[in-house]
């Protein structure tokens, strides 16, 4: 989908054939998104369908036809670029589950697991930051994305400590039997699926 | 390996220019500190600046105001003094020229001012005389230089209405004022100055000259040498200067350590921090004790200057009021730079203990700028106790010695023993905050509040409290001693008349001991005395008859002082008693309160009379018998009446024998003195008038001295000490209370009001005051008590058995009340400056 | 061997019922050049690790060896030494002294070693002019914005020869912008051989180090691995 509104944006700027906007794509996203050829013309004709794009030349196929942004495609861009994307229910997360598995395994040590998937995070942001560290004056689109990434990891970290934390005070103070809750929370998941 | 830790070589030169950069940096970081936060330190600057100032124009004063050493003497050492025309005079003068160089020859004429009872000074001096120059000086015009002409000084100009060109005439001689002179020494001194000779009959000629040490035997007259001249004072002026200016500066000291240990509490961070980048405990200590020297110089430097402004700006009254020129720059230097030294050793001293303090806090914890809380230990009142008792006996050796009368005996002790009061109120003082703090543990929240931060935050509020404590001892002691000396009815001590009283005495007085008139002398005395009291309007002039006995004490201690009259009729009718009101079989009447509980008291006189031998012609008229008696009397216990309505005054009679005890021992009466009482307080130009008068009539005359009462004493002496204590305690609760103002936040934020505020401020001062009034007043009586009880010579006075009981609840009660209202009324402030905290 | 070495360091504080222990044998080495950072939750003793390392507390079992030398053998004074010569701190809000310019700061440590004013600040001037603040030599610490005075705390840890960088929190209360300019700057000085210890609870902050370890409860209870290339990253990296 954000594939979709990125070609978007890039045909806003004014016509653009296929593999230019494969380049441009690529260059704007910091070159960390690889995109295939394949990938944009899929795209491209999906947009020509619901009358979001058109091309210029009917009879030119493949790398050299050029498309253009419709008034359609334009209002569309605006849109998008101006709705909050959709927060309200938690996505699945993986690694939620798994450490809720792991709490519920009487052999398994809920820490441990949490210190396995933190290191590892903390692992890839050393790799992201190494990044901002090897390229000096990097441009500014890798930045962009680099401190996207490294926030989100920072805040999946920030989660395992405080869960963490929620887990070393539930077993220094125990509170009532973890039974009643729990099928409250199944519930809520459910319904969120 | 790097060698890191030695890769500087341990060579002498180096390290300690090192040392000396290091040191350098320290002080410079302490001095920048003391310029951004001076306002913080301004209560200790302020302290420091105007006990140099009092004491540099204190001293000053104090040494310039008694006229001028040697007055009369100019810069010569010797002098002789001869009436005017004496034959000697050459003798003496070429005898002088011939040995010792050179003389300065001053003769002198009185002669009346016209229209005047004064009289003038016609004076022949060279005005460039060799010893002489620095009696005189030109104010205007010129000195007289030849026969017809003089120079006047100038209350004299105005006594003639002259001036400068004009004439006067004198001696049938015409002169012309050339000039307006003065003595610089003597500014009331009348003169008309004329060159040398022109003094036709001198009353009096002065040879001024310096024999330069060697013998003055065989001049030919008789030589006064300056050195007789000055009258020797064992306390001098700066002497007294240097002992107060001691004392305020062991006050200043012990304030002074409570505003450093805020400041270095304030800096502990920044104190941390130094000593994370590496510097030596050393190095972190000098920073505060920098401090401490920088308010020291500062303070003293801007007070020795504020000081000879002062001086400068007030030395033109203190001329015209003691009468003699003062050079501007007539400083007792000595003082001013021992005062200036003594306030930065005090500044730096009060700074040394929190500069261990604060090295010894661990650098982790000052860097979170969180002291360690004190530690809660029992602070022991042992060392305290111990030094009490140390002073206390070295104070009764002193008495001892005193009492073996053996001069100033014992005066070494008795200084050890003031002194260290000193140290035993400061180690008592903290042991007091926390014995109050336990003993405030029931009390209400912002009392307990106060108690317990005065214990926590003992180093400041212990030194706050030496120093209140200090002040209250001072004044405890003046008001004791007064008391107990004003108290002792024997040894008669007071003011010696009251204001509307005035007695003469007879010359018989001041003749040898067994002297007596002769009655014509006696007759025309009464009529002279009756005549003053005529023209003063006396209310009535009462003959004191002086009884011939004497009382005598055999319990120890000190003996009877005072004169003792009869009773006559005439002196009971003045003061309004009857005769019934005498008790028939009273023997003595007195006003001195608890006289009739003395005892071991006996009555003494000669059964011969003196007037029985031969006597030798004395002054007045009168005759001078032997005064050894062969065969006295003696009478034990006798009965001693008091009234009241007996004057009180020294001088007065308020000792008298009654008519029934001259009638049964026998004792021999004559009259010795006139006792003058007025209707209105007698002036000061009448007191003038009455000593003309009675000089005339070969007697003299005796008003009311300056000498102050027992109530006068102990009064000032309270009002001192207690101003001079809640003057501290103002300061010391200020600082106290801005360092717990975080607390007071937290209190207002909890919802505290104004009374919470107040209640807390009024609790800290009132038991500061309250503490420091008890500390001072026991240490006092520690120190009192044991001075004069093992003083032989002051045995007579008991200082417990007349407790100054007034004034002791001044400062009992009354100074911790005053604390309370003030604090109360002063401390409800929003601690608003205390929002957020000053940025480090 | 390691410039900074911690080996089994123990830190218990009070006694008996009332016992807290901070630290529980803990080593870890720091090399020339590199930057570690130890990261944990408040109250993991990480405070006390750098406190101990850097000679301001003393273990209370184990040993901290500087350079080959160990402190346990070391006085009072040396100590002081070691920190005036060797050791630069950086902590999270309090790193300048009011009263002195930022040059004076940079400088003092110099000074204290005894080094000639003038000198002291030449190298200070240097430093400064190496983090870019060299106008703002004269200026006091109450002028300084937050960035500012911790690149000047960040010149006086090393300047002269100083090898070991201590950091606590560096980047405390700044914001992302000026935090990474602060780690940059440690970076820089690792580069020059420096070798840098930073504790901090904040993972953006230790993503910067070389080597991350993890320190729960008095213990090091993991540490990174040494990470792949950046390449490997991006052709993993996120799809769209």
């Amino acid at each position: 989908m954000s594939v979709r509104h990125a070609l978007l944006g890039l045909l806003s700027e004014g016509p653009k054939y296929g593999h230019q906007l494969r380049q441009e794509f690529e260059a704007r996203t910091g070159d960390v998104w690889a995109l295939n050829v394949g990938q944009v013309y899929t795209t491209l004709q999906r947009l020509e369908r619901d009358g979001l794009v058109a091309s210029d030349d009917e009879a030119a196929e493949g790398p050299q036809k050029a498309f253009r942004i419709t008034e359609a495609g334009a209002e569309e861009l605006a849109e998008w670029l101006r709705t909050p994307p959709d927060l309200t229910t938690p996505p699945r997360d993986e690694l939620v589950i798994k450490v809720l598995v792991a709490l519920a395994m009487p052999t398994v040590d809920v820490h441990e697991v949490i210190q396995a998937h933190r290191r590892y995070l903390v692992e890839l942001m050393q790799q992201w930051t190494r990044l901002k560290e090897d390229e000096g004056e990097f441009d500014l689109p890798l930045a962009l994305v680099v401190d996207a990434e490294l926030g989100r990891l920072d805040s999946v970290i920030r989660w395992l400590d405080s869960a963490d934390g929620r887990l070393k005070r539930a077993v220094v103070e125990p509170t009532a039997p973890t039974a009643a809750p729990a099928p409250r929370l199944r519930r809520r998941l459910a319904v969120r699926r | 390996m790097s060698a890191a830790l030695v890769e500087r070589p341990p060579a002498v030169g180096p390290v300690l220019r090192g040392r000396v950069a290091a040191r350098r940096a320290v002080i410079r970081w302490g001095w920048r500190l003391l310029r951004r936060e001076w306002r913080q330190q301004l209560l200790i600057l302020a302290l420091v600046v105007v006990a140099v100032a009092a004491t540099v124009v204190g001293a000053t004063v104090a040494t310039n105001s008694p006229a001028p050493a040697g007055a009369g003497f100019g810069t010569a050492q010797d002098r002789v003094d001869l009436p005017g025309g004496d034959p000697r005079l050459s003798t003496v003068v070429s005898n002088v020229e011939q040995r010792f160089g050179r003389a300065d020859v001053i003769e002198n004429e009185t002669l009346p001012i016209p229209g005047s009872v004064d009289t003038f000074e016609l004076r022949a001096q060279d005005p460039h005389g060799a010893f002489g120059g620095s009696m005189l000086s030109l104010v205007r015009g010129r000195y007289p230089s030849g026969a017809h002409q003089t120079a006047l000084s100038s209350a004299l100009a105005s006594s003639f209405g002259a001036g400068v060109g004009s004439t006067v005439h004198e001696g049938g001689r015409n002169l012309t004022v050339t000039g307006i002179v003065e003595d610089p020494q003597s500014l009331l001194d009348k003169f008309a100055l004329v060159a040398p000779g022109q003094v036709p009959a001198p009353t009096t000629v002065t040879v001024l000259f310096d024999a330069g040490g060697r013998s003055t035997a065989g001049l030919g007259a008789k030589v006064l040498p300056r050195s007789q001249a000055i009258p020797s004072n064992a306390f001098n002026p700066e002497t007294i200067s240097l002992a107060g200016l001691t004392i305020g500066m062991i006050l200043i000291a012990l304030v002074a350590v409570g505003g450093f240990t805020v400041l270095a509490q304030r800096r502990l961070r920044s104190l941390g921090m130094l000593a994370s980048l590496g510097a030596t405990d050393r190095q972190v200590g000098l920073v505060v004790r920098a401090n401490g020297l920088a308010v020291g110089v500062v303070g003293s430097l801007v007070g020795a200057v504020a000081g000879i402004l002062l001086w400068l700006a007030y030395r033109p009254r203190l001329e015209s009021s003691s009468h003699h020129r003062i050079a501007p720059f007539a400083l007792p230097w000595l003082v001013v730079a021992l005062a200036v030294v003594l306030a930065v050793v005090a500044a730096y001293v009060a700074a040394r203990r929190p500069a261990r303090a604060v090295t010894r806090i661990p650098v982790v914890a000052a860097l979170s700028g969180r002291p360690p809380a004190p530690r809660a230990v029992r602070r022991s009142a042992v060392p305290g106790i111990v030094v009490l008792v140390a002073a206390f006996l070295v104070l009764g050796w002193s008495g001892s010695q005193a009492g073996q009368g053996n001069g100033n005996s014992g005066a070494p002790q008795l200084v050890i023993g003031l002194v260290l009061l000193i140290p035993g109120v400061v180690l008592l003082s903290p042991f007091l905050l926390s014995a109050a703090a336990r003993l405030g543990r029931s009390a209400p929240l912002t009392v307990r509040l106060a108690l317990r931060d005065l214990a926590r935050y003992r180093a400041r509020a212990g030194s706050a409290l030496s120093a209140i404590s200090i002040g209250v001892l001072i004044a405890v002691i003046i008001a004791i001693v007064a008391a107990a000396r004003y108290g002792n009815v024997l040894d008669y001590a007071g003011p010696n008349l009251a204001s509307d009283q005035l007695v003469l005495h007879s010359d018989v007085q001041n003749g040898p001991p067994g002297t007596v008139a002769a009655p014509a002398q006696i007759a025309s005395e009464s009529h002279a005395a009756t005549a003053l009291g005529g023209a003063l309007g006396a209310r009535h002039v009462v003959e004191l008859d002086s009884v011939d006995v004497g009382v005598d004490h055999s319990g120890g201690g000190r003996t009877f002082n005072g004169q003792i009259y009869a009773a006559t009729p005439q002196l009971l009718a003045a003061f309004g008693i009857p005769a019934s009101a005498v008790h028939a079989d009273a023997d003595i009447l007195t006003s001195r309160p608890g006289f009739s509980g003395v005892s071991g008291l006996a009555l003494e006189w000669c059964k011969v009379p003196m007037t029985a031998g031969k006597g030798t012609p004395g002054p007045g008229g009168g005759v001078v018998f032997d005064s050894t008696c062969p065969s006295s009397g003696r009478l034990a216990h006798p009965v001693v009446q008091e009234l009241g309505a007996l004057p009180t005054g020294v001088s007065a009679p308020n000792f008298v024998i009654t008519e029934h005890a001259i009638r049964t021992l026998g004792l021999r009466t004559s009259p010795t003195d006139w006792l003058v009482e007025t209707t209105s307080p007698i002036t000061a130009s009448q007191v003038r008038t009455a000593q003309q008068a009675a000089a005339a009539a070969g007697m003299s005359a005796e008003s009311k001295n300056d000498a102050p009462s027992s109530a006068e004493v102990e009064n000032w002496a309270t009002v001192f000490g207690i101003a001079l204590a809640l003057a501290i305690l103002a300061m010391s609760v200020g600082l106290i209370r801005s360092e717990t103002a975080r607390d007071l936040r937290t209190l207002t934020a909890t919802g505290a009001g104004a009374f919470s505020r107040r209640a807390l401020t009024a609790a800290t001062a009132g038991a500061l005051g309250f503490l420091g009034a008890l500390l001072g007043t026991v240490a006092g009586y520690v120190g009192v008590v044991g001075w004069i009880r093992s003083n032989a010579l002051e045995g007579g006075i008991a200082p417990l058995g007349h407790v100054p009981v007034p004034d002791l609840l001044f400062v009992l009660v009354g100074m911790p009340l005053v604390a309370v209202l003030a604090g109360f009324l002063l401390g409800g402030r929003e601690p608003k400056a205390m929002a957020h905290q000053p940025i480090e | 061997m390691s410039f900074l070495e911690l080996r089994h360091v123990t830190k218990v504080y009070g006694d008996g019922s009332s016992e807290v222990r901070a630290l529980d044998d803990v080593s870890l080495g720091v090399d020339r050049g590199g930057l570690v950072a130890v990261m944990g939750p408040s109250g993991s003793g990480k405070s006390t690790l750098l406190t101990i390392a850097g000679s301001l507390e003393e273990p209370s079992g184990g040993e901290v060896v500087i350079d080959g030398h160990s402190l346990s053998e070391m006085s009072h004074n040396d100590k002081a030494r070691l920190r005036r010569r060797t050791i630069g701190y950086v902590f999270q809000d309090f790193n300048l002294l009011p009263g002195l310019t930022a040059a004076e700061n940079v400088s003092l440590p110099l000074e204290l070693d005894g080094t000639g004013a003038r000198r002291a600040r030449t190298a200070a001037l240097e430093a400064l002019e190496r983090l870019g603040l060299v106008e703002r030599a004269g200026h006091f610490p109450d002028q300084l914005s937050g960035g500012e005075r911790q690149r000047v705390a960040i010149a006086r840890a090393v300047v002269g020869e100083r090898r070991l960088l201590l950091a606590d929190e560096p980047s405390g209360a700044l914001d992302s912008a000026n935090s990474e300019a602060v780690m940059r700057m440690i970076l820089a000085a690792c580069k020059t051989g420096v070798a840098a210890m930073v504790v901090t609870h904040d993972a953006q902050l230790a993503a910067w180090a070389d080597r991350v370890v993890f320190l729960r409860d008095g213990t090091v209870v993991d540490q990174t691995v040494p990470p792949p290339s950046a390449e490997a990253l991006i052709s993993s990296g996120p799809k769209p």
